[in-house]
């Protein structure tokens, strides 16, 4: 093998160097070094890099050319089920690398010790720079600058298509370009590895213009449905290691318990069964996984708790929130849009309303409960086999529930049901228990948390309210809109096993936190309607409910869910807009559009305008009914900005005033997120999301008494079914001049519930200020005076 | 010991008559298409065909179904094989018409409830071989002991998946 000396190349802030000539193979490594307060350009420092990542310094972290033309891609963010990482991540990388979608035949996906970058799973177009797109781009570049001195052609006169550089009358492919040879491209990082948002790649790489696209905007099937569809994927509930136990837990009686006594197992009956007691972390380690269940049930019924009654319950929660939270030791955040005198044209106005809008705490409920196999090794390596949302930040909290170094610790990562945000901050719930079970008995377990579990022992989205105060004048503008927040934080990501049994963990979220732990709540609801003179939002915070009563430090645990903060900031935001028009006695749409100015706006609302039949006229509908066992109809229109996305959804729906039952019988939502990266893809996210925005609307509410959840199945938490789902229409607009491709996916989620509200105002001349939209609660908003 | 047919094969499996099929398929069998979703019977996800109807196997006993004729999603190329007579060698390449179907549709999401999605959609184009939109709509929410749910809202791409895979099934391909 020759060695030559290597030489470096500046490529954009990027370094290419050529190390050395192999014999075989060879590849186009792209590493990275972490930028630390040095410029972008010049010397980088080396990255620190514990044992067990992928190491900056040895190029094949983020993307591999191989020497036959195919390419492997990596990344921190997993699929739940979106897609995005199978199909828009290899459109991308394959766009600016100008070659086949089919040449990405890889993709690794979060595992901590095969990925580089780390960050949650959602996000996953970041505005339109993905990390991967950035490092292609890179690539590209160098590339061209090897090819150029390769081929003794100036770079300016090469072109490539398809992975074939030409110019000057040659012809080389990517793989031929690079092989036998090894290069090393070292590209500018910022960040922090088990941070909840991970690494960044930084520097501004010339990237491919939209107009040249010509694998973006194609609908490429997943690589993943293929592998699900027909039972070839491993899935994290299959992983079975040699020696493997079952493994279950059992939860105190209520959300601030301490154990008492630990119950009786009958040794007879289950001879291998194994009782561990960690503080209050009681878990059963069995042979089998029926022999664990059962013994974890018998377990349960004898072991003690103490009683525990510091929540609110769910008929005094609004009012706790209201009167008895602490929201003065949190700052107030103010909006960037806030301009003008609110309070002045408002105390002035004639035609003005002042109202409350309420939002339920409400759960995730993957369709499989949360699960993981821990494995401590005797060496003090452990391993954690799961499905998760950020496998590198749950790497740190292991690390540090262990007292051990992250190095020490490796996640790996599997397909699994959707979480929604539940586990973005590093854990669904069973992987420290998983790992706190495997440490006891010396062998690999398997903790697999029951439905029960899943509802009442994990995160939930928080509940929320809002008070509004708006003016419309003589003309039917708004003139003045006030708006202020009240929500509890949403991203406690303590492991919940290590807080019962008493280990380290990273603080509940409190004044003083960091930007993702404090109890700061920020305004996460782009304010869109530039028209409007006046404007004050406000977003105020305090402490998760019951968390610090608890003598387990436990209570009323939340957690982002999609479209977090956004979505309860927008549903009375978009109701409230709804009124307005109402007050202004204009259409809801018009009223919408007299008070933008952003035509990528104005063009959802024309076009969920045009697409659903919408009847222009002011609410609510002439035939407007609150009595009567007829089903009576109405429709309401919502409007959101969400990672460069615009967002509008009509639904229409038939309501019966004398039950309150509402059926959502069209929903319509236009969607321009600048650049379609993949119609079918985008297509199915949004009817997904907008399913399940209808089920969040009408049936989801997280009941709870003084002690607890008390919902612990599918029958107490219902869910939309298929009987229940509307006539479903999705505009997509491509939308090219926007030069961007923006998210697709979730806010699809939050889009149903204020049109609907506004919706059954509009069909019975009546408001309901409150989510989830029960047929209990409108039935009563109806027959009240 | 008890004796099970899966996919056309008799196992004979040590467990307790009383365990639930479910842990049986995915531990012993290691067959991994049905998946633990409630353990109630509420979900679907863990469904099976025994001797063509949908099951859950959560709440289904060994004991239950011993000597029964029971599907797995992993079973389903060769049960539509048997039915239309193709050969083994032709059945490798195969997959059942609603498999198919729920690619050619890019249906699941997340995909976790989309076993119990293809085995209902299994059963129900079995008997109906072309039902109307109410007719699915109903075998997703009446027919069985509990609704089929999907958490992720992919309920219009499996309608459409089935009348898909209906029109497959019709071509015989």
């Amino acid at each position: 093998m020759a060695t030559k000396s290597s030489k470096s190349i500046d490529v954009f802030g990027a370094t290419l160097t050529r190390r050395q000539f192999v014999k075989t193979g060879g590849v186009l490594a792209v590493g990275f070094s972490i930028v630390g307060a040095s410029p972008l350009r010049g010397e980088t420092p080396k990255a620190v890099v514990a044992k067990n990542s992928l190491d900056p310094s040895i190029a094949s972290s983020w993307l591999e050319i191989h020497p036959d033309n195919t390419v492997t891609i990596r990344t921190g963010k997993n699929d739940f089920g979106q897609g995005s990482v199978y199909t828009a991540y290899r459109q991308i990388v394959a766009e600016e690398l100008s070659m086949p979608f089919e040449a990405i035949t890889t993709v690794v996906t979060g595992s901590t010790d095969q990925t580089p970058d780390g960050g949650g799973s959602f996000g996953f177009l970041n505005d339109g720079t993905p990390n991967l797109r950035k490092v292609a781009a890179y690539t590209y570049q160098a590339l061209l600058d090897i090819a150029s001195k390769k081929m003794g052609v100036d770079r300016s006169k090469l072109t490539v298509k398809d992975g074939v550089v030409s110019g000057g009358g040659k012809t080389i492919s990517y793989g031929d370009l690079i092989k036998g040879q090894q290069f090393s491209l070292t590209i500018p990082v910022r960040g922090e590895l088990t941070s909840i948002v991970g690494l960044s790649v930084e520097g501004n790489p010339p990237m491919k213009p939209v107009s040249e696209y010509t694998v973006i905007g194609k609908s490429y099937p997943s690589s993943a449905i293929q592998e699900k569809v027909t039972a070839k994927v491993l899935w994290a509930t299959d992983v079975r290691l040699p020696g493997m136990l079952h493994g279950r837990v059992v939860h105190p009686k209520t959300l601030g318990s301490t154990l008492v006594s630990v119950g009786k197992l009958d040794k007879t009956k289950y001879p291998h069964t194994q009782v561990i007691v960690k503080g209050n972390l009681v878990g059963v380690v069995a042979p089998t996984e029926w022999e664990a269940i059962q013994a974890a049930q018998q377990v349960a019924e004898s072991t003690k708790w103490t009683d525990w009654k510091g929540l609110p319950g769910s008929a005094k929660l609004y009012d706790h929130l209201r009167n008895e939270s602490d929201w003065d030791s949190t700052p107030v955040m103010k909006s960037r849009a806030t301009k003008g005198d609110a309070a002045a044209v408002l105390a002035s106005a004639s035609k003005k309303f002042t109202a409350t809008y309420q939002i339920s705490y409400m759960k995730h409920a993957p369709i499989g409960p949360t699960m993981a196999v821990g494995d401590v090794k005797p060496d003090g390596m452990v391993h954690v086999h799961t499905h998760n949302q950020n496998p590198q930040e749950l790497r740190g909290e292991i690390a540090k529930m262990l007292g051990t170094t992250i190095d020490k610790v490796i996640v790996h990562i599997y397909a699994g049901p959707g979480h929604y945000g539940r586990s973005n901050g590093g854990n669904a719930g069973a992987e420290d228990e998983a790992v706190i079970l495997s440490q006891a008995v010396g062998k690999p377990v398997r903790v697999q948390w029951m439905r029960a579990d899943d509802m009442q022992w994990s995160t939930q989205s928080p509940a929320a309210f809002s008070d509004v105060e708006l003016a419309v004048d003589d003309q039917g503008m708004l003139a003045a809109y006030q708006i202020d927040h009240y929500m509890p934080p949403m991203q406690d990501d303590r492991p919940v096993g290590a807080v019962l049994a008493g280990l380290p963990t990273m603080p509940a979220p409190d004044v003083h936190g960091d930007f993702v732990t404090s109890t700061v709540n920020n305004i996460s609801d782009d304010w869109i309607y530039a028209r409007v003179p006046n404007v004050i939002e406000r977003g105020h915070g305090t402490f998760q409910v019951g968390q610090k009563v608890s003598p387990i430090a436990v209570g009323l645990r939340d957690h982002s869910m999609r479209t977090p903060a956004q979505f309860q900031q927008n549903f009375p935001r978009e109701l409230a807009i709804n009124e307005a028009a109402v007050l202004a006695g204009v259409d809801a749409i018009q009223f919408r559009i007299n008070n933008l100015k952003e035509e990528r706006a104005i063009g959802v609302l024309k076009k969920v305008r045009d697409a659903s039949g919408w009847d222009t006229r002011p609410s609510p509908s002439p035939h407007a009914a609150a009595e009567g066992t007829e089903a009576v109809r109405g429709r309401g229109v919502s409007l959101m900005l969400r990672d460069g996305t615009y967002w509008a959804c009509a639904c229409h729906i038939a309501v019966t005033p004398a039950t309150g039952a509402i059926k959502v019988e069209k929903c319509t939502l236009a969607v321009d997120p600048g650049v379609v990266i993949n119609p079918t893809q985008l297509k199915r996210q949004v009817e997904g999301g907008a399913m399940m925005g209808i089920s969040i609307a009408l049936l989801e509410e997280v009941m709870t008494d003084e002690s607890g959840v008390m919902q612990d199945d599918w029958n107490s938490y219902p869910v939309l079914t298929m009987a229940d789902i509307p006539e479903i229409k999705v505009e997509l607009i491509n939308n090219p001049r926007v030069g961007s491709y923006g998210g697709g996916s979730e806010a699809a989620n939050a889009l149903a519930a204020p049109a609907i509200a506004a919706a059954l105002h509009d069909a019975t001349g009546k408001i309901l200020r409150r989510l989830p939209l029960k047929s209990a609660y409108v039935h009563e908003a109806l027959t009240a005076h | 010991m008890s004796t099970l047919i899966v996919n056309g094969v008799r196992q004979e499996v040590d467990v307790a008559g009383d365990t639930p099929l479910l842990y049986v398929l995915r531990n012993d069998l290691e067959l991994t298409g049905p998946q633990f979703g409630c353990g109630l019977a509420q979900c679907g996800a863990c469904s099976v065909l025994v001797a063509g109807k949908e099951v859950r196997s959560c709440v289904t006993t060994v004991a239950d179904v011993a000597g029964q004729e029971i599907t797995t999603l992993e079973g389903l190329p060769a049960r539509w094989a048997k039915q239309k007579g193709i050969t083994a060698e032709d059945e490798k390449h195969a997959l059942h018409p609603v498999q198919q179907a729920w690619i050619e549709e890019q249906t699941p999401q997340c995909g976790f409830c989309q076993n119990g999605m293809m085995i209902k959609a299994t059963e129900l184009l079995e008997s109906n071989p072309h039902p109307t939109v109410e007719q699915i709509k109903a075998a997703y929410t009446t027919s069985g002991v509990s609704p089929n749910l999907c958490r992720c809202g992919t309920y219009t791409a499996i309608i459409e998946a089935v009348q898909r895979a209906a029109a497959i099934m019709a071509q015989g391909r």
